[in-house]
């Protein structure tokens, strides 16, 4: 389905000091560098998975899902999506694919975005009865019934990315590549464009691929994460391998029946947050069974739950891990584009 | 071709609905052009108010020339630019992105993207005033002339997008670029007058490097019938070869396109 070998993009930037003096030497005399965005990525998605595409900004993660959908042509390495080559933007390629940019739209502005559908229609050349069966069934997932028949610009953020998601989804493509399509949105909207992408998913066994900088985007709908640091690949497995390699720890909540002294805690685990009513304590996975014990034993414990650390502490402690490992590497290899994989500048690039 | 012929109904459709949406701007933009059109007459009538002449064209000849100039911009603004001034926008937000996604011919669909159906008024100015040239001629021009000036125009249309094409395309590498399109609309404007009132270097430039002659002139003459069907045959040839080359550097420009940051 989708299968990426060793692929490498690099972009030709331009540098220049800051100020005037820097600004007018740089008409006379260009430094350019290359940056790489990504290095030697190997990933292979199967039909019908739900991927998470997660790193830091500048990682490389739009600059991959634009080589996989056919936008930018990989420096190298191989690329197949649906054994196609997508830089070729064959026909039968794009008919199958989509890609949906949280901070990008193609909804015509001025018209309703019932309008956008029907030019969408055309240009994909979906027979009508395929289109209104597809469009009543994300209209009414979405419910944007309402919504479509009002002018882009008076539309609400949310009540635009729904439309857009509705636009792009039209065609019935069988891989969706998901930029960040919750950037934005409130809590209740964010809920809602999830629901629609997995229940998407489990309906037409679609295969997605999604970024996103909300953690619970990425808990609520892939089983499988993919992370990716300076371009580089850092983990490819389930969540779950994850948070247990980053983090072998759990984290114990206990709702108190009375206050107890912080002594008292830090002698079973280290303390996350501790106050009248709730302590929240960290232990290694071994000691679990032990700590929880002596909490039962010891302590006034009115309630108690194990969960996970959050995703977010466990992204931001692998990559710190990384950028620690990357240092090291750098140290001894130096020179323009050796360590970076920041977005190019506008036009240029990516991310 | 036919669902293409379809795509460019609903694109124009969907431009008219636009327009639709904001009455007013509908309204006041028809009545602008309307305006312009007109006053384009004014540079003519001081031309004539001097006894002024140009060797071979007459008023009602030049009359011919400045309403087939007005047609060819109606045509050109309201067909031609709108979409294109939008294109170098989307190159520099990176919304062009949804474009190349779509399976179907980029150009065709950058190109399509947005018409002024109001700028129809300038084209009917147009075939007025060379109407009124041919009322004061007291003849009027035969079905193969008439043929000949609208393949003419065709390929005048032609070669304006064409030089569109090579600025946008142009944009894929310096991002900005659609001045030069304006400074080319502003040369444009030389095409009221027939290109023999210009002298030497000038009119070689007008016929050969930004081929004015084409637009106006040459089917001017066609419909007054005065134009050898060798120079109408060259023409068209001509436009098509740079039509063709614009469509390969095109190309070649979206093979280059990075798309912008996220």
């Amino acid at each position: 389905m989708i299968r990426v070998a060793h692929l490498t993009k690099e972009f030709r930037v331009h540098r220049r000091d800051a100020g005037l003096a820097a600004a007018v030497r740089s008409l006379f005399r260009r430094r350019y560098d290359t940056v790489t965005a990504v290095r030697d990525l190997c990933v292979e998605i199967v039909p019908g998975e739900r991927v998470g595409f997660l790193g830091p900004n500048g990682a490389g993660k739009t600059t991959t899902l634009k080589v996989l959908a056919g936008l930018l042509h990989p420096t190298g390495g191989e690329v197949r999506v649906l054994g196609h080559v997508p830089q070729r933007r064959e026909p039968d390629f794009l008919r199958q694919i989509t890609l949906v940019m949280g901070q990008k739209q193609q909804l015509l502005w001025d018209l309703p975005p019932a309008d956008t559908f029907e030019l969408n229609r055309a240009v994909y050349s979906v027979p009508e009865a395929d289109f209104r069966v597809r469009r009543d069934e994300i209209v009414e997932l979405l419910g944007i019934g309402d919504t479509m028949r009002k002018p882009t610009r008076q539309l609400s953020l949310g009540e635009r990315m729904k439309c857009e998601l509705c636009a792009a989804l039209l065609h019935g493509p069988r891989v969706l590549f998901l930029d960040e399509p919750t950037i934005g949105l409130d809590v209740s909207m964010q809920h809602t464009v999830r629901e629609f992408i997995r229940v998407t998913n489990e309906r037409h066994g679609s295969t997605v691929l999604l970024t996103s900088h909300y953690m619970v985007d990425v808990l609520a709908l892939c089983p499988r994460v993919i992370v990716i640091d300076r371009g580089r690949l850092c983990f490819d497995g389930r969540l779950e391998e994850l948070v247990r390699s980053a983090r072998p720890e759990k984290r114990i909540v206990v709702k108190l029946e009375r206050p107890v002294e912080r002594a008292d805690l830090e002698a079973i685990g280290h303390v996350v947050r501790h106050d009248a009513a709730v302590a929240v304590l960290q232990v290694g996975n071994a000691s679990l069974r032990e700590a929880m014990a002596r909490l039962l034993a010891g302590l006034p414990v009115a309630d108690l739950t194990v969960e996970d650390p959050p995703l977010e502490e466990v992204m931001r402690d692998l990559f710190a891990r990384e950028a620690g490992a990357a240092g090291a590497d750098a140290d001894g290899t130096g020179g323009p584009g050796g360590g970076s994989a920041e977005g190019p500048e506008e036009g240029e690039g990516d991310e | 071709m036919r669902r293409y012929a379809r795509l460019f109904a609903l694109q124009l459709r969907t431009s008219l609905q636009t327009g639709l949406q904001y009455r007013w701007d509908f309204v006041v933009e028809g009545l602008t052009g309307l305006l312009f059109a007109l006053l384009g007459l004014l540079p003519l009538w001081v031309f004539k108010r001097n006894g002024a002449a140009v060797p071979g064209w007459g008023f009602p000849e030049m009359l011919v020339v400045v309403g087939w100039f007005t047609l060819l911009k109606g045509l050109i603004d309201g067909a031609v630019n709108p979409s294109l001034i939008v294109v170098v926008d989307h190159i520099r937000r990176g919304t062009l992105d949804f474009v190349l996604l779509k399976p179907a011919d980029a150009q065709f669909l950058v190109s399509t993207g947005k018409f002024e159906p109001w700028r129809v008024l300038d084209v009917l100015v147009g075939v007025a005033i060379c109407g009124s040239g041919f009322v004061l001629l007291g003849r009027w021009p035969g079905a193969l002339d008439l043929a000949g000036a609208l393949l003419l125009l065709v390929s005048a249309a032609l070669v304006l997008y064409s030089t569109w094409i090579l600025v946008v395309s142009a944009a894929f590498w310096v991002v900005r670029l659609d001045n030069l399109a304006y400074l080319f609309m502003s040369i444009f404007d030389f095409a009221r007058w027939p290109v023999t009132v210009f002298r030497g270097a000038v009119r070689f430039a007008f016929t050969f490097i930004i081929p004015l002659a084409l637009m106006t002139t040459y089917p001017s003459m066609a419909l007054l019938g005065t134009l050898r069907p060798a120079t109408g045959a060259l023409a068209v040839a001509g436009a098509l070869g740079y039509a063709a080359v614009a469509r390969l550097v095109w190309r070649r420009a979206i093979a280059r396109y990075t798309s912008a940051s996220s």
